[in-house]
């Protein structure tokens, strides 16, 4: 193939906007190594600031991962059978309820915060616990569940599936379990890492429900990016980012393989 | 046959009567889809149950099975049984869809064994019932496949073979063979119809085509919007017609209009004796309707012919030349003569009506 100008301006435009963006992740990543940030690289490399943030943060860190955790299993009990219900009765009632569900995602996690303090802030031991701030990312993050396993519910027409299990005698809660939740696992699955990822990394609304004692971790990274060292800041960047790439990668390797099509069927003899 | 497809054969239930009573379905939109019937199955029949899309037929099919349910009034009866309020899972039916409906998340055996794990059998005996299953619909080898590496044909032997694993009380089967391809599904057809005589089970299957309706039916019903147009045996269906619907439905699409007068049809200046046709239909003089197939009228000499007609269309069928002629009725009718004729569009013909072969009906 013969290479013109045209593709090596093509090829030289993309390396920039790759570099443009890719930069300052490595930047950002070094500062949380280095020594001292203003003198550069030649100031040494040290995992002091690492250690520091750990020293810090760990309480917040925790709290985030045991959230997040939680988050997944209410939106699975809760996500799973509200999917099944959308798909199984569709009418003007379920889309009515979709939509309602939908909302937390259109509307500023600000606003949402602050709709949950007017309404439950006064309750003290409700207010100050992490069930707090694990209310406002159910709320945020069950419409992804949803809409990620009532895509695949919708797609194995799940109504000839149960009959075919009905007509074979199994009840309605065996045809859930051993039909149609195994067949939607691959929305479930999205499903699940969507959820994990969103919860880990929720700013606005958890800025505004935290309380001392109950800081998540990007809530912790605001704060120390406020108040420490722009190391401090850059190595807690740079421990976030090693939480939350494998749970990028997984959901990426997932989509991939669910949106592989089905071997090729074999012919009859 | 092998040791244990006779063993299967010898197991399986003797078939159950089904009888439906004063059965009406109203959707809860308040469409009428059935008009009150009554329909009664014998053991080990294979009833047939035929009509365009619409008919009524597959309702008939879900009432049986317990994925709908009559109106205030009706009753169903397997056997002595009273099942008009029990669901799907409590009556013991087997059922085969269009779609296949087979669990993607199972392989081919897990898929046979469902129904026995439901019914608490155990492994062993499972394990030697899946294995007969397969063996017996020719699929022993695919034991270990997922469902989406088969095609269309061996995934229809599966859901035939998961169906009546747990020895069902009744087979039922939506179109089974509408999604497969035409040579596939003449050959799957050959092997139900060996399966359901072999099983002695009582089968009732849906069809919207008539050829597989002749081919598999001890008895057929066509339905006609929501109604029962006519059960019989497929010769009688097919040779003896009680409604227009049905003769056109079964194939006999060519109409005359004609003045009928002591058997004798009177169309113009023609005359024709149709005593026997006439006889049967137990209609009375006067204005009606003959209904014929391509066989009902005959291409014939000058002398011998009732009608002179003209050839509007001409096509090879291999066996036969079929042959569209005007100018006898209103419409254009069909007829077909040996293959090896030579014909034109365009040619003047002469044909003469095949008096045992034609169905009288009242104008309507």
């Amino acid at each position: 193939m013969r290479r013109t100008g045209i593709f090596y301006a093509q090829l030289g435009l993309t390396i920039l906007l790759c570099l443009f963006i890719v930069v300052p992740i490595v930047m950002s990543a070094l500062a949380g190594v280095t020594v001292n940030v203003f003198q550069g690289l030649s100031s040494g490399l040290t995992l002091r600031w690492i250690f520091e943030v750990w020293d810090l943060y760990a309480s917040s860190i925790f709290l985030s991962l045991w959230l997040a955790i939680a988050c997944l299993f209410v939106t699975l009990i809760a996500g799973v059978p509200l999917a099944y219900v959308l798909v199984r009765k569709p009418g003007r009632a379920t889309r009515l309820f979709e939509e309602l569900l939908t909302l937390p995602v259109a509307i500023p996690g600000l606003a949402l915060a602050l709709a949950l303090l007017i309404t439950y802030g006064g309750v003290s031991g409700y207010r100050s616990s992490w069930l707090f701030i694990l209310t406002g990312h159910v709320l945020f993050t069950l419409p992804f569940m949803v809409r990620s396993v009532a895509a695949v519910m919708s797609a194995m027409d799940m109504k000839t599936l149960e009959e075919g299990a009905a007509s074979l005698g199994a009840g309605f809660w065996r045809r859930f379990f051993t039909v149609i939740v195994p067949n939607a696992k691959p929305g479930i699955l999205a499903g699940a890492l969507m959820v994990v990822t969103l919860s880990v990394g929720e700013f606005n609304l958890t800025w505004m429900l935290h309380t001392p004692l109950t800081k998540t971790l990007p809530v912790g990274l605001a704060d120390s990016y406020a108040s420490m060292r722009l190391e401090i800041g850059s190595a807690y960047t740079l421990i976030f980012f090693v939480l939350i790439m494998p749970l990028l990668i997984a959901m990426q390797i997932l989509a991939n393989r669910s949106s592989k099509p089905a071997r090729a069927t074999a012919e009859d003899k | 046959m092998t040791t244990s497809q006779k063993q299967a054969s010898q197991a399986q239930d003797a078939g159950t009567a089904i009888a439906l009573t004063n059965c009406a379905k109203t959707f809860a939109d308040g469409t009428r889809a059935l008009m009150p019937f009554d329909l009664s199955i014998t053991a080990g029949e294979t009833l047939v149950l035929l009509g365009p899309s619409g008919c009524g037929k597959t309702t008939i099919l879900r009432m049986i099975a317990g994925l709908e349910f009559p109106d205030a009034g009706g009753a169903i009866h397997f056997g002595d049984d009273d099942v008009t309020r029990q669901s799907i899972e409590q009556r013991r039916v087997g059922m085969v869809f269009q779609s296949y409906a087979l669990f993607p998340n199972m392989t081919v055996a897990e898929n046979v064994a469902y129904g026995l794990k439901v019914q608490k059998v155990g492994k062993a005996e499972r394990d030697q019932r899946v294995r007969e299953m397969l063996e017996m619909m020719h699929i022993d080898m695919l034991a270990n496949r997922r469902v989406d590496q088969l095609s269309g044909g061996q995934r229809q032997r599966v859901a035939l073979a998961r169906a009546i694993a747990p020895r069902p009380r009744v087979l039922l089967l939506d179109e089974p063979l509408t999604a497969l391809d035409a040579k596939l599904r003449v050959r799957l057809r050959t092997e139900i119809n060996a399966l359901l005589r072999k099983l002695g089970i009582t089968a009732i299957y849906v069809s919207h085509d008539q050829e597989e309706a002749m081919a598999l039916g001890d008895r057929i019903v066509v339905m006609q919007k929501g109604e029962i147009a006519q059960i019989g045996t497929p010769q009688e269906i097919y040779r003896a017609p009680k409604t227009p619907f049905v003769a056109d439905f079964v194939g006999a699409s060519n109409c005359l209009k004609v003045d009928i007068e002591n058997g004798r049809a009177l169309l113009g200046k023609v005359d024709v004796d149709v005593s026997p046709a006439w006889n049967a239909s137990q209609t009375t003089d006067g204005l009606s309707e003959i209904y014929f197939r391509a066989d009902g009228l005959a291409l014939c000499a000058a002398d011998d012919a009732h009608f002179t007609a003209r050839v509007e269309a001409v096509s090879y069928l291999g066996e036969r030349l079929r042959v569209t002629v005007s100018g006898i009725g209103e419409e254009a009718v069909l007829v077909d003569t040996d293959p090896d004729t030579n014909m034109t569009p365009g040619e003047t013909v002469h044909c003469r009506l095949v008096p045992e072969r034609l169905t009288v009906f009242a104008a309507s």
